[in-house]
């Protein structure tokens, strides 16, 4: 990711409200992890492993934060009875940065997989979710997915595909 | 020593400290003990820690205490070094080892062999660290705990078997939303927000 647009998430994220973000980096996410990571109107927690994060993100939305977990599609897919049991079964919403691995544009063999199974799982736990590749499309939809977030009380998710990710 | 006895003992240590307790008898054993709006009863195993993380870092001024249990922390190990590199000073992350999944009719868990999760939490960076294996030692642990401003391991070495409580009559639903409008008073926040029909925009206002 360059990192303007790590600089571009990180400043929509603030001006959709985001003010606590855990994360668990990756190749494609290392400029927007350590930009998180040195704002000082976001609380960043790093984790260990993603689903550690969404409870994290849960409490701190219980707490009054409004909170975002960025991580890879193979953290989503390790994440789903979190997803399920913490956030959408009590109604807890969590606005998710998925890096894409795996889709258009993939180069490595090995994500093909974890690739094409994102937006069926996504679509199967009835997630509303916005692919992202243009640096224009980034604010509008962080700031629209984040609206729906706190309205319907349930995840949502950005998918940001190669193009945003390189 | 039972976790339903250990939970008797400090129960009268509460007043408006945040709980969050783990699935299994233990949210059943804490509503009997203390019906407050500030109990968050999880319905899954394993973030019962990292939920009360979300809170302490949320709320800073609020105490706040996890109710884990042995086989959910083994499935979120790494959770302890994120609270050890977080280090909330307003959290007490309490295990009661009864070294099997009680819950799922008993089979044995790592700490039935040769994990010590104490030692785990040492080695992820907690430095308040306590093993009880009495009531008192336990009463007076938490007590410590409770009274400092730091963050605290606790680990209680209990026997298997549940306090003779009825089932909490409490959803996860409503669960949450009693637990959401008791933080919104509490710290007057507004955290459900709540719109106003678009139809509400054309109805003439009232003269």
């Amino acid at each position: 990711m360059k990192r303007e647009v790590a600089a571009e998430i990180v400043d929509s994220l603030k001006e959709a409200g985001i003010d606590f973000v855990a994360t668990l980096t990756e190749a494609n996410l290392h400029d927007l992890v350590m930009a998180l990571g040195e704002d000082t109107d976001i609380h960043h927690v790093p984790v260990t492993r993603e689903e550690e994060g969404i409870g994290i993100c849960a409490g701190a939305y219980l707490g009054g934060k409004n909170p975002a977990m960025v991580m890879m599609n193979a953290g989503f897919l390790l994440s789903a009875n979190a997803l399920a049991t913490v956030c959408i079964h009590p109604g807890i919403p969590v606005l998710m940065l998925i890096g894409h691995s795996g889709g258009v544009g993939e180069e490595n063999a090995g994500h093909a997989t974890v690739g094409s199974l994102t937006e069926p799982v996504l679509q199967a736990m009835h997630i509303v979710y916005e692919k992202v590749g243009r640096f224009d499309d980034i604010r509008p939809t962080i700031r629209d997915s984040q609206i729906l977030a706190r309205s319907s009380r349930r995840p949502t998710a950005i998918v940001l595909n190669k193009q945003a990710l390189r | 020593m039972k976790r339903y006895d250990c939970l008797r003992a400090i129960a009268p240590q509460f007043g408006e400290e945040l709980v969050v307790t783990n699935i299994g008898a233990v949210r059943h054993e804490w509503q009997a003990l203390r019906p407050h709006p500030g109990n968050y009863h999880l319905q899954n195993l394993g973030l019962t820690s990292s939920m009360a993380l979300g809170l302490a870092l949320a709320l800073p001024h609020r105490k706040i205490i996890a109710f884990d249990g042995d086989g959910s922390l083994l499935l979120n190990l790494g959770a302890l070094a994120t609270m050890a590199n977080q280090h909330p000073k307003n959290l007490i992350h309490v295990v009661f080892d009864n070294e099997c999944y009680e819950s799922s009719r008993g089979a044995p868990t790592a700490t039935a062999g040769q994990a010590d999760l104490a030692a785990i939490a040492r080695g992820a960076g907690f430095a308040n660290v306590i093993t009880t294996k009495t009531i008192d030692e336990f009463e007076q642990g938490f007590s410590r705990a409770l009274k400092s401003n730091d963050l605290y391991f606790i680990l209680a070495k209990v026997e298997a078997g549940a306090g003779d409580v009825p089932a909490a009559a409490l959803d996860s639903q409503e669960n949450k939303y009693i637990f959401v409008r008791y933080i919104e008073k509490s710290e007057n926040l507004r955290i459900l927000t709540s719109t106003l029909s678009r139809a509400s925009d054309s109805v003439p206002k009232s003269k």
